[in-house]
């Protein structure tokens, strides 16, 4: 069990960014990692590979379609493996993306959403491969699967 | 010094006028980052928004960090090893596009290291005993390497 896999992680920036990196960092060592962060504050540091997408939220969904060319671009060019996100909408445009293009899906649920998933994880329920809460009282232990948590 | 935060997707101008006045009342210094917040510190130093790199030198100088309750500033707080007070953005005040914030106050509250206020009068209270509160050593290791781990079969599966 030492081949590498080519993951796509891809988040907002915030907290999601800080939980998928979080996650992400664990996984370095035996997967390589690629990167995409609608975020122009952040400057990537080593050896990370990390595309600069455009921003999207709830409040300007038109913006979906531009993030869409541009995680389809990276997806077609770097052809991953797989795709994990910890959300939100950007997450969302590349786990649809990855559907279509038959790549792997990883979404895991922000641990801010406590009382019940986040509204960009109901988007993907059923069209993720898996699917994880960070919350063992939101699984369900079959299509919502909880196996820890970054806190 | 104190370093409140509320994040870059909304202002949160209840949070930094709370923190500027007790800061301006008690003669404490602060640094504020405030993104399009209305309200203009008087007494903090303040900054809209802060590069990664700024921000992480700001929490490092700080001996507290208050913040919006956002995860992205609680994770890093306690993987400094800085307490953190954190104050929910309310749906109700138009501060946030929904109400999860306060949905995830009661098991934040239970995070050691991580204090909570849901109102102005709840932030005064823990600031006017700010030396007593002490940060967490690491938490929730073991669940986030199961976590990775589940991960990582994932990914070869």
């Amino acid at each position: 069990m030492t081949a590498k896999c080519k993951v796509f992680a891809i988040s907002s920036p915030g907290g999601h960014w800080i939980q998928l990196t979080r996650l992400c960092a664990g996984l370095e060592a035996k997967h390589e990692i690629v990167y995409a962060l609608p975020d122009k504050l952040f400057r990537p540091k080593r050896a990370q590979k990390i595309y600069s997408v455009i921003d999207v939220s709830a409040d300007d969904k038109w913006k979906l379609i531009p993030c869409a060319f541009q995680v389809g671009y990276i997806l077609l060019k770097e052809r991953p493996q797989v795709i994990l996100s910890t959300g939100a909408a950007p997450g969302v445009v590349a786990i649809v993306l990855g559907k279509l293009l038959r790549i792997r899906t990883i979404w895991v649920d922000s641990i801010a959403n406590v009382q019940k998933i986040s509204r960009s994880g109901e988007l993907v329920k059923n069209c993720a491969d898996v699917f994880l809460t960070q919350w063992e009282h939101l699984s369900d232990q079959q299509q919502i699967l909880f196996k820890g948590s970054v806190l | 010094m104190i370093f409140v935060a509320v994040g870059t997707q909304f202002p949160f101008d209840r949070l930094i006028r709370c923190v500027d006045e007790w800061a301006l009342a008690h003669g404490v210094e602060v640094v504020a980052q405030i993104a399009a917040g209305e309200y203009l510190p008087i007494h903090a130093r303040y900054e809209r928004f802060m590069t990664t790199e700024a921000f992480n030198q700001t929490l490092k100088a700080a001996s507290l960090i208050i913040s919006h309750a956002g995860m992205g500033n609680i994770i890093t707080a306690i993987e400094s090893s800085k307490p953190i007070i954190v104050m929910n953005r309310q749906y109700e005040l138009g501060e946030h596009r929904n109400n999860h914030q306060a949905d995830g106050l009661e098991w934040m509250a239970k995070l050691p290291g991580v204090y909570t206020a849901q109102t102005c009068e709840d932030l005064n209270a823990l600031l006017d005993q700010h030396d007593s509160l002490t940060a967490s050593g690491q938490v929730g290791i073991e669940r986030r390497q199961n976590l990775i781990n589940f991960l990582d079969q994932a990914i070869r599966a």
